[in-house]
């Protein structure tokens, strides 16, 4: 089953998350975790390396297939670090399907007033955070007082503070620079900013955190300021929900995420094939009429094992890259070109319109020769376009994660990075190893 | 900046460029290699089709009845050239397909003896180790050092329905070591390990590439090799003779003053940058009769768990087609057994076969139980077809290449026999819905040597007939394709090019 882990902001604990948890229920798995110091857990004073090195090893206890994580505040600096890290290929947070941040901190330096870092570290000059204090942390932090009892549960987890882990954490994690090593991901993040909220609201989410993700999206939560999981709980478990729920839904089976974490595969592979299940990004050439009618071409190429629009931006994106594959025909014009030129042709023909029938008639004219001469390219022209169209889109979705999980291949494990690669030790037909995935299909 | 002169200039680190400066620098020339991509660790290559990284992608046009394709299908980038990426099928050139002119009446002659070439061939396989069978059927003398690689599924296919049809077949020559074996000034080569990703980059080091073989060797006896060095120009004395190369490395103009010259840059970057020097071309061949195999490849389906991806590729073959009676064309092909892995599998099914909709879709959700078998046959040089300069240039300032490439009637031919060849083996192994998908490789021919400078741009030892420390050596000097995957002639020509350099050194 997937599961939620979550990451909690400085002062708060596991329990933070208990509305949010009720509302979502039970469809999937939840792990609130207590980061270390906090929610009476033993104290720690670990730099932002150290957090991220915590949560990989609380992701190995419960070695999940299928993954999301919720990082808030605090939580969500560890949260984009892990994020990164799965790009990158580390074993440890493999099969990471989504990211969630509540007004978090970003990978880079929070921004936080000097004046008020200096008196919250100040609260443990007489060893412990007194009731007044932590009430002055949880109403500072909230846009309306929040309603007992959640109020003094809150302010009891700001009086359990590990001294070690809130010092450390203003001191120092809070203040580590890791935009460098974040960089842009992949993975789909939903940021969530409270409208009433400071230093971490939506001006310093757009500008810290949401250019470290290709795909994100950004919600604002009215009428709420930083504690947003006590806040709102409803509204946060919603927008949780909606943003974990297709990003599960496209996820990998769990024997092959498994096999994809394993010692058996490289960091470098394993990046590649975290990076290729995403969603596609990179920039656009084609239009959105252009782009409609290669995924109706994708389907009728592929019919029935793919999603057209997918295709459609991952090949709009490689011609945008203008990366192509080393050469292209002398008859037909530079490749950017000859795709709009064609699609303009397919789309003035209603190629989006027609059924299956009429579409593959419509190819299997341009396949001869006396088909699609009605726009910028000859019959001719269009012949060599499709041949190469069809071979970019088969290219393309044999590639995919996915597809290579639905035809049973477990090429991508023949070697990790270890001194010896494993290969394979059986190469006759009708045997396979233990290791060895079975066909079946995506989860 | 200006290095210090040196006796010789090597542009290209694959199989031309790099034997030939092991030997010239264990001779005691000072050898400096430029090669245009970038150095790999054997680990650093991935095991992904997409993702690999050893390939020329700089665009070429590619033109005729027959184009064919460039990019990862045959031209590699990195220091080792093309051999990162090769198949390591090492089958050795065919005494009759180096006089084709003589016995055939058609094509060119080589200005090199068998036997002599033969010496060559079988000092490089000494130096690179070759797995192959213990005896080889069409060649009772032949002795390989390792023991052959394990078959895979498609090879045992193909192993089955050439018994049934009576046609010989037995474990290929694989330039790759089945057993670990120390490379000497590199370290421990390990033993293939079945991984099937030869094409993208062989983790470990089990595959001869000249990165762990030939390179290391000349970098022992003083060969310096520089990566992510692009050669631009060449500079000449009042004599015509080239004093110094131009490169860019990284954005940075730099020059090495040089004594010889030797291009080794392959069938199309050798003659593209001559055309754009205007050099070397007074008898108007630089860049005419380009070849490439006929590489018809036949496809089906077993009842089988096939799994083709695992295992050396190709890990079986037949030279039975080499002189097939009553075939009706000159030369002959070679015929192997095929796992190819899924994205190139995927192109070439859709692209070679013509397959789209739920045939496509059929095949490839069934790609574990797919299994092929292919061949490698001979081109005949012709007038059609040829590399030109387009007016498109590339980030240098250079002109981009043009290959114009269609089938002759002796291609036609080889390619008839052959997909009726291996579409009954295919049937005979149990093999159903049968495709064949067109296909060419290898990037031949464009500079060819010969015995007279009228008719050809190097001599036999590879030398310019028109500019005198200028030589050519790789697989654009080739009179004629050979059946022959080309990797082993192009090394074993690059050791005879250093041996003859050295013998007419002044």
């Amino acid at each position: 089953m997937a599961r939620i882990f979550y990451l909690h902001a400085l002062g708060a604990s596991a329990a933070e998350w208990d509305g949010v948890i009720d509302t979502i229920g039970a469809e999937v798995e939840h792990v609130a975790l207590d980061l270390s110091g906090f929610g009476g857990s033993d104290d720690a004073r670990l730099d932002v390396a150290g957090l991220v090195d915590w949560f990989a090893d609380r992701v190995g206890d419960h070695r999940p297939d299928s993954w999301a994580v919720v990082g808030h505040s605090m939580g969500g600096k560890i949260a984009t670090l892990a994020a990164a890290r799965a790009r990158d290929g580390d074993p440890a947070f493999s099969g990471l399907a989504a990211v969630v941040l509540l007004a978090a901190s970003p990978p880079s330096p929070e921004p936080i007033d000097e004046e008020r870092r200096a008196e919250m570290i100040a609260w443990f000059d007489d060893g412990r955070i007194d009731a007044d204090e932590a009430a002055t942390f949880v109403d500072a932090n909230t846009a309306t007082p929040l309603p007992d009892p959640l109020r003094a549960k809150a302010i009891a987890d700001v009086q359990r503070s590990g001294r070690e882990a809130w010092v450390g954490w203003l001191e120092r994690g809070s203040r580590e620079d890791w935009a460098e090593a974040a960089g842009v991901i992949a993975v789909p993040a939903l940021i969530v900013a409270g409208g009433e909220d400071g230093d971490l609201g939506i001006e310093a989410q757009q500008r810290l955190n949401v250019p470290h993700y290709a795909d994100a999206r950004v919600e604002v939560v009215a009428g709420a300021a930083h504690l947003l999981p006590y806040e709102r709980p409803a509204d946060v478990a919603a927008l949780i929900r909606d943003h974990v729920r297709p990003a599960f839904a496209s996820a990998l089976p769990a024997d092959f995420v498994a096999l994809l974490a394993s010692d058996r595969v490289s960091r470098r592979t394993r990046a590649v094939m975290t990076a290729r299940h995403a969603a596609p990004i990179g920039k656009s050439v084609l239009t959105e009429r252009q782009r409609d009618v290669l995924a109706a071409l994708v389907e009728t190429t592929l019919p029935g094992v793919c999603d057209g629009a997918d295709l459609a931006r991952r090949i709009d994106a490689m011609l945008a890259s203008g990366q192509g594959d080393g050469w292209r025909l002398v008859d037909l014009p530079a490749d950017e070109s000859s795709w709009a030129m064609a699609l303009d042709t397919l789309a003035s023909d209603g190629f989006v319109d027609c059924d299956g029938e009429a579409r593959g008639d419509a190819l299997r004219r341009i396949a001869e020769g006396s088909g699609g001469d009605t726009g910028s390219l000859t019959a001719a022209q269009m012949r060599l376009w499709f041949a190469e169209a069809r071979a970019e889109i088969a290219r393309q979705w044999m590639a995919l994660p996915a597809t290579m999980a639905l035809v049973g291949y477990d090429g991508f494990a023949v070697g990790g990075d270890g001194e010896r690669k494993q290969g394979y030790r059986l190469t006759a037909a009708d045997m396979i190893e233990p290791w060895q995935v079975q066909p079946g299909a995506v989860a | 900046m200006t290095g210090g002169a040196v006796d010789v200039v090597i542009v290209g680190s694959g199989a031309g460029g790099a034997p030939l400066a092991a030997r010239l620098a264990q001779a005691g020339v000072s050898v400096v290699v430029l090669e245009a991509g970038r150095a790999f660790a054997p680990s650093d290559h991935v095991a992904d089709e997409l993702a690999a990284d050893i390939y020329w992608m700089e665009e070429r046009l590619s033109g005729g009845r027959d184009a064919t394709a460039f990019g990862a299908n045959n031209s590699g980038m990195g220091v080792g050239g093309s051999t990162l990426h090769w198949g390591a099928f090492c089958p050795r050139p065919d005494a009759r397909d180096l006089q084709l002119q003589t016995l055939a009446g058609v094509g060119a002659d080589w200005p090199i003896a068998h036997a002599e070439l033969a010496r060559y061939v079988e000092a490089v396989e000494g130096f690179i180790g070759v797995s192959g069978p213990v005896r080889y059927p069409w060649d009772d003398a032949r002795r390989y050092e390792l023991p052959p690689v394990a078959r895979n599924a498609p090879a045992d296919a193909m192993a089955r329905g050439c018994a049934a049809l009576g046609i010989a077949a037995t474990d290929a020559p694989a330039a790759l070591v089945s057993r670990d074996r120390e490379q000497p000034h590199w370290g421990e080569r390990q033993a293939c390990i079945n991984c099937g990703f030869c094409h993208q980059g062989c983790r470990v080091a089990a595959k001869a590439t000249t990165d762990t073989s030939w390179l290391p060797l000349a970098i022992a006896h003083g060969a310096e090799v520089r990566a992510e060095c692009r050669v631009v120009e060449v500079e000449r004395d009042g004599r015509g003779r080239i004093t110094a190369v131009v490169y860019d490395r990284r954005g940075e103009r730099l020059r090495q003053k040089c004594a010889a010259l030797f291009l080794c840059a392959g069938g199309v970057e050798t003659p593209r940058l001559l055309l754009n020097w205007g050099l070397a071309n007074a008898s108007g061949q630089v860049g005419r009769n380009f070849m490439a195999h006929v590489a018809t490849q036949v496809w089906g389906r077993f009842d089988a768990d096939m799994r083709m991806n695992r295992g050396y590729p190709s890990s079986l073959i037949s030279e039975d087609m080499m002189r097939p009676a009553g075939a009706g064309f000159a030369g002959g092909y070679l015929m192997q057994s095929l796992g190819v892995l899924p994205v190139t599998l995927a192109a070439n099914l859709a692209r070679g076969a013509g397959l789209w909709g739920q045939p496509l879709v059929d095949m490839l959700t069934d790609y574990n139980r797919l299994g092929g078998i292919g061949i490698n046959g001979e081109c005949l040089p012709s007038d059609d077809n040829l590399l030109t300069l387009s007016d498109e240039t590339d980030t240098y300032g250079l002109r981009k290449a043009r290959v114009d490439f269609s089938y002759g009637d002796n291609e036609r031919a080889i390619d008839a026999h052959a997909r009726r060849a291996m579409t009954a083996i295919w049937e005979a192994a149990g093999a159903r819905d049968i495709v064949a998908v067109d296909r060419s490789a290898h990037t031949i021919g464009t500079c060819r040597m010969g015995t007279n400078g009228d008719e050809a741009v190097v001599d036999a030892d590879g030398r310019s007939f028109d500019v005198e420390n200028l030589f050519i050596c790789d697989n654009s000097v080739f009179p004629s394709a050979l059946a022959a995957n080309p990797a082993l002639t192009i090394m074993a020509l690059s050791l005879r090019c250093a041996d003859r350099f050295l013998a007419n050194r002044i």
